[in-house]
Parts: structure tokens; C-alpha cells; sequence
């Protein structure tokens, strides 16, 4: 009896160990000891559709290296004024936390009388995360990308202006502004600058190969911006000074045509072997016709 | 002595093997029939389905298929190797096996390349190999090596066949259909035994023994560089081309050992096939054994010390999931031959031929473990990717196709020696004319 209470107990402590440490896991793993960071974005892309973007990320607020992103979560994005709230439509996010939705190039956005877009994006929370809410507000910015030659010269050149009530259009200034080639896995910079009376120019380097018939892609792009967030244009040009390399290829093992060794060692050895090959026959016939002469 | 006297004996000694068939002969070509007539029928799926029938996929693009190509061609040039060098021995005893060898160089020669046409995805794309060839390639360089060696082994087969077809078209008591008897004469090229015509012939053999020898080593080679050129793990190593020629005159002595076995109990040769053959194969297999296990130790030691990342993954692929095939192979399949043949007292014609089915089989796991898991453990496996698609297991189709393979050689084996003895007669001709030519000159002095 006294053996099997033993015995017992030791079972109870292992059980009640296994639930306490599985409590401690629980406790490990539970929302409340992570931070939940509900970031909005937009970009204005180079056909004049608007992405909206949120990024939804749980990071442990004592491990700030352990993040684990919130997937399948409904975002709802509003465009606001005053109190009026439009709903422009919505998305889950995908594995990566990442949730967009992109809006029409000619969308009619309700603006304040500062010509601002304000737009929320909401996440309606569940039993387990609570409800997260993140504001911006954008002016529409109008970028326009012009790859001209000017006298012989070529060069890059944006517009970049908001229109008001009266459809008149507003010059931008102090806005910084990146210029890239696109390259094949990603974007290189070839320069950089600031807007200033709705204008910015530059001349294009004259060094850039693009793809085997000269062709690129040039992006201008806003980021970032306080007032305008993300806007990019793009244009394909040909401006590349592609050139076919005329390397004289050698004889090599991973050339068309192989090492100059190779055929002559593989041609003295089969010809060694077949001209063998040949004198036996030949004395086959010889054979056969010393049995005509025996005949 | 009368030779032709001599020769109508022979004669009248082998022509049962030619003129009759028994009821069990015909029962052993209907069986091997039936199981070529399966192979066709898997090859004919194959064609239809495409290799998704088979148990090769994206990683593992190699199967048995190749595993059977390598054995069988590694008997071919074994044997090449070795009736090139009985042709160099004068003994008796040599007659007995040396035919025997000559005919399986070339069937597997023929069989074993048959397994690799069936490896290619796209039959109908085969001729691209001879229209572009790429001259640097070891693929290129086995086809034509493979080419040539077979044409010169035919040669060499037929030099060696024709004093015997001289004999079986000058015996007017054989009783064979007419064709055969047509046969026997056109391929007798009139060979009437005289003496320029034998030593002709003599010198031709000689030469073409020479030739034979040295064109295995380097068609072997080439085989194994295949392999060893390529940067897999496992396989890029320069020991591989000597590594493949004695792991080649492993089973090839082996399979040599168990043809002679069967043939002297089918064929009841107790006369001709000796207990002295078996235990001079013996010891040649006992050396050969050795030097297969010390290579294998050199290959399997170099990879494991280096500790490189790949090579400890492919050595823990073979410890744990070959494991027991890693085990029959490269320990069972080497250290029992070796046991039974090192001591004099075990060594019997049982014994000697159950060492070698041990050696065949453990040289065949041997090619498996060398193709299969190198490509289960590629250098950039892929992604996301199902685990059948990564892991090699081998399907019916390959196994039936396998099988026909085994039973055409065995039913080509079978047929040719319907066509001519086993044991030439020729040989044995010779053998005697140089022993009375020898008593006379001792006795002259």
C-alpha cells in the first residue's frame, strides 16, 4: 500500500509537472507579452494606382528579435472627412503579416480643405488581439517623368505638382527625389536630389549598358515624404550603350569547341584501335583466299 | 596423331549440346521468354507514361537502371580483361573457361548498354548524341568507347570461333538443320587449318587480345569518370577509375565463377570444368576481393576524415537509411568471399561458387549505394518539394525491365551455345598438336 502511494505520487509530480511547465509555455507564447505593431503605408504607383499597405507584426516586448507576423487578419480601410467614413474596401494579411489593397488610378477621394486624403486602416480585433487602428493623411502628388534630349543631351526630367479645389496646379518644393535602373534582381541608384519649384532635372549617364538592345527602365520615386508618403513613375527608354563583348573564344573544356589536345589524343587512339580493326579483316580476306588458292 | 580423326571425336563428343534440345531446355527458353515478354510489355508503358512510372524523379534521376548498365558492362570488360589475358597461357585448363568468358564480355556488352537507352527520357532524341556530339563530355566519350569496344570484341569473339566453325562445317555426322550447316561455312571463311592460315590467325587473336585488354581499362575508365568528373558528393574522386576496374573484375570473376558452375552441371562438363579451375578462379577472386575492400576502406576513410559537409551527410545517409545494403555490400559481400577463400580446407566448388553469388550481389548493392544516395543528397536540394520527389524507390517497370535484361543474356547465353561448344574444340586441338610436338623434340634430343 505503502509502495503504491509512493508510486502514485511520483505520478501526480510528474503530471503536475507536465501541466505547470505546459502553463509556463502557454504563458510564454501569450499575446499579452507581445507588442503589437500596426503599421499603414501607401504608394502611389507609376500608373497612377494607390497601394495600401499594412504590416501587422506581434514583436515580444522582452525579445525584441522575436516577431511573429499576424496572419488572416481582416484589414478595413476607410477614407475619412470630418466624420464621414467611406469604406474603400479590404484584405486579410498573408503569412508575412503583409496586408494591401490598391485603389484606381481615377478613385474620387474625399479631401479636406488643405487638399489632404485621410486614410485609416482598422483591424476589428478578436477574442484574442485587440482592435488596432492606424491614420494617415496624403496629399495627392502628380509626378510626372520625362526622358527628353535637349540638344544632343539626354536627360531626366520630373514635374511634380498637387491640384487644388480650383483644379489649379501647386508646385512642390523641398521634396527629396531618387532616380534607378532597373536591374535584374533589383534597382540600382544612378541619383538623387531635391525638388524645388515643381521641378528637378539632371543629365543621364552615358554608361549604362541596359539589356542587349539598350533598353531600360528609369524609376523616379518620392519616399518616404512627410506629405505626399510614396510616390514612383516609371519609363522605358533606349538609352543603353549596350555593347556585344567580341571575345575571341578559345578551345576550352567549356567552350563549343574542345581543347586541341582532346582531338588529337582521341583521334591517335581511334585510329589506332580502327586501323587494327582493318588489318584484321583485311587478314580475314586473306584467310578466305588462300583457301580459294588451296581449292 | 590423326587430327582429323581427332576432330570428328570432338565432334561426336559435343554434338549432343548442338543437336538436341530437351524438354528442360525448351521449358528454360519459354520461362526466359515470358519474362522478356513482361519486360517488353513494362518498356512499352514507359514509353507511353514516361519516366513518371519509374521510381526516378527530379533529384534522383538515375536508378537501377543505371546501377545495371555499370554491372553489366563492368562484367564485359572484366571478362575482356581476362580472356585477354588467358589467350597469353598455354595450359590446357584454360580451354575450358576461356569460351565461357568470351561469350559473356559480349552479351553483357550487348545487354548492359540496352539499360541506359532506357534511362533516356527521350528515346526519340537519342540520334543528338551522334548529330552534336560535345567532345569534352565523358558522355561521349563512353559511347564511343562503349562502340569500339564492342565491335572488338565481336571481332575477337569470332577470330576465336572460327577454327570450331571450320570443324562443325567439315563433321558430315552432325546433324543440324541445313541452315546452320550454311552458317557454319560462311563464317568458317574457308579456314582449312593449314598452317599459314593458323599462324594468321594466331597473330591476329594475339593482337586482338592486346587490343581487348587495353581497350577495357580505358572504356572503364571512362565509365567511371562519368562519375568522378562531376563535383557530387561520393562521386568526385580520383581513385574512382581504378575503384571501378577492380570493383568491374570483382563481379566479373564472380559471375565468371557461377556461369561455370551451371554450365558444368547443365551441361555435365565435370571433364572439361574442373575443381582446379574453380580454385584457380578462386584465388583470382580471393586477391581481386582484397583489393576491392581496401579500395572501398581508401574511398569510404578519405570522405569520413575530411569531414566535409556533404560527404559526412552522404556517409550518414548510408549509416542510417542504406544502412543494412551499406553493410551486405561493402562488409558481407567482401569479408565472407575472403573467409571461404583464404583457407584452403573451405575452399570446395560449392563454396568457391556461393563466395562469388555473395561477391556478385554485394558488387551490385555497391553500384546502388554509389548512384542512389549521392543523388538523394545534392549539393542545392530543392524546395518545398515532396519527399517521393527527393527519395529514389524503384518501381515494377524497373524491376520487370531488370529482370528481361538478366533473362535476354541468359537466353542469348543459352542459344549460343546451341550454335557452338562451350568448350572449344579448336583449343583443345592445339593443345594436343603442342604437346606432341614438344614429346618429339625431347625425344629427338
Amino acid at each position: 500500500m505503502k509502495r503504491n502511494l509512493l508510486y502514485y505520487t511520483f505520478i501526480n509530480l510528474f503530471v503536475i509537472t507536465i501541466l505547470f511547465s505546459t502553463n509556463i509555455l502557454a504563458q510564454e507564447n501569450d499575446a499579452a507579452n507581445y507588442r503589437m505593431l500596426f503599421n499603414f503605408n501607401t504608394f502611389k504607383q507609376h500608373d497612377n494606382s494607390r497601394l495600401l499597405e499594412v504590416s501587422f507584426i506581434a514583436r515580444n516586448k522582452k525579445n525584441r528579435k522575436d516577431k511573429i507576423p499576424v496572419y488572416n487578419a481582416e484589414i478595413n480601410y476607410f477614407n475619412v472627412l470630418n466624420e464621414e467614413e467611406i469604406l474603400l474596401g479590404s484584405s486579410k494579411t498573408s503569412n508575412e503579416g503583409i496586408a494591401q489593397f490598391t485603389l484606381p488610378k481615377n478613385y474620387n477621394y474625399l479631401t479636406d480643405d488643405d487638399g489632404n486624403i485621410n486614410l485609416i486602416a482598422r483591424f476589428e480585433g478578436t477574442d484574442a488581439l485587440a482592435k488596432k487602428t492606424a491614420e494617415i493623411s496624403i496629399k495627392n502628388l502628380h509626378l510626372n517623368l520625362n526622358l527628353i534630349e535637349i540638344d544632343s543631351v539626354k536627360t531626366v526630367s520630373v514635374v511634380a505638382f498637387t491640384i487644388n479645389k480650383l483644379g489649379d496646379k501647386i508646385p512642390i518644393n523641398d521634396a527629396n527625389i531618387n532616380f534607378y535602373i532597373q536591374g535584374m534582381l533589383s534597382k540600382m541608384k544612378i541619383a538623387e536630389g531635391s525638388i524645388n519649384n515643381g521641378t528637378y532635372q539632371f543629365k543621364f549617364p552615358t554608361d549604362i549598358p541596359g539589356d542587349v538592345n539598350g533598353n531600360l527602365i528609369v524609376y523616379s520615386m518620392i519616399q518616404d515624404h512627410d506629405e505626399y508618403w510614396n510616390v514612383a513613375q516609371k519609363k522605358n527608354i533606349n538609352w543603353g550603350v549596350f555593347q556585344q563583348q567580341n571575345i575571341k573564344e578559345k578551345n576550352t573544356l567549356w567552350s563549343a569547341v574542345a581543347p586541341l589536345w582532346m582531338y588529337t589524343l582521341l583521334t591517335i587512339m581511334l585510329v589506332g584501335v580502327w586501323a587494327n580493326y582493318l588489318y584484321t579483316i583485311i587478314h580475314l580476306f586473306k584467310i578466305k583466299k588462300e583457301k580459294v588458292n588451296l581449292d | 596423331m590423326d587430327i582429323k580423326k581427332r576432330k570428328r571425336e570432338l565432334v561426336e563428343e559435343f554434338s549432343p549440346m548442338l543437336e538436341k534440345t530437351s524438354l528442360l531446355s525448351k521449358l528454360w527458353i519459354g520461362a526466359l521468354l515470358i519474362i522478356i515478354s513482361i519486360g517488353l510489355y513494362a518498356f512499352i508503358l514507359q514509353l507511353i507514361n514516361g519516366h513518371e512510372i519509374t521510381g526516378m524523379r527530379d533529384n534522383v534521376v538515375w536508378g537501377i537502371y543505371i546501377i545495371n548498365f555499370i554491372f553489366f558492362v563492368g562484367i564485359s570488360y572484366s571478362g575482356a580483361f581476362i580472356a585477354g589475358i588467358l589467350h597469353f597461357f598455354k595450359g590446357f585448363w584454360k580451354n575450358s573457361i576461356s569460351r565461357i568468358i568470351e561469350i559473356i564480355t559480349v552479351l553483357s556488352l550487348i545487354v548492359g548498354p540496352i539499360f541506359i537507352l532506357l534511362c533516356i527520357g527521350r528515346l526519340d532524341r537519342l540520334h543528338y548524341l551522334f548529330i552534336y556530339p560535345r567532345i569534352q563530355s565523358p558522355i561521349t566519350w563512353d559511347i564511343i568507347a562503349i562502340m569500339t569496344d564492342l565491335i572488338g570484341c565481336f571481332i575477337y569473339l569470332y577470330l576465336t570461333f572460327i577454327p570450331d566453325f571450320a570443324i562443325l562445317r567439315d563433321s558430315d555426322k552432325l546433324k543440324v538443320p541445313n541452315w546452320q550447316k550454311k552458317l557454319y561455312k560462311v563464317l568458317a571463311i574457308g579456314y582449312q587449318d593449314t598452317k599459314s592460315q593458323r599462324e594468321r590467325l594466331d597473330k591476329l587473336i594475339r593482337i586482338m587480345s592486346t587490343m581487348i585488354i587495353a581497350m577495357a581499362i580505358v572504356a572503364y575508365t571512362v565509365l567511371a569518370w562519368i562519375f568522378s568528373l562531376t563535383l557530387q558528393p561520393g562521386w568526385n574522386s580520383t581513385i574512382f577509375a581504378p575503384y571501378f576496374i577492380i570493383a568491374g573484375l570483382y563481379s566479373g570473376v564472380g559471375f565468371i565463377i557461377i556461369s561455370m558452375y551451371f554450365i558444368r552441371k547443365v551441361y555435365k562438363l565435370e571433364k572439361y570444368i574442373r575443381k582446379i579451375h574453380f580454385i584457380g578462379a578462386g584465388i583470382v577472386l580471393l586477391i581481386i576481393s582484397l583489393l576491392f575492400g581496401y579500395f572501398t576502406f581508401s574511398e569510404y576513410f578519405s570522405k569520413w576524415f575530411s569531414h566535409k559537409t556533404q560527404d559526412e551527410e552522404l556517409l550518414n545517409t548510408l549509416f542510417s537509411r542504406y544502412f543494412w545494403e551499406f553493410i551486405f555490400a561493402n562488409y558481407i559481400g567482401v569479408i565472407i568471399p575472403i573467409v571461404i577463400l583464404f583457407f584452403e580446407k573451405l575452399r570446395s566448388i560449392k563454396s568457391i561458387t556461393f563466395s562469388a553469388i555473395i561477391a556478385v550481389l554485394g558488387l551490385w548493392l555497391n553500384r546502388y549505394l554509389i548512384v542512389i544516395p549521392t543523388l538523394e543528397t545534392p549539393y542545392i536540394p530543392i524546395q518545398d518539394t515532396r519527399a517521393e520527389f527527393i527519395f529514389y524507390t524503384v518501381t515494377w517497370i524497373e524491376l520487370a525491365l531488370s529482370f528481361a535484361g538478366i533473362a535476354a543474356f541468359l537466353l542469348f547465353f543459352t542459344l549460343i551455345m546451341k550454335f557452338v561448344p562451350i568448350i572449344p574444340m579448336s583449343g583443345i586441338i592445339s593443345y594436343e598438336r603442342c604437346k606432341k610436338k614438344s614429346h618429339k623434340i625431347k625425344t629427338e634430343q
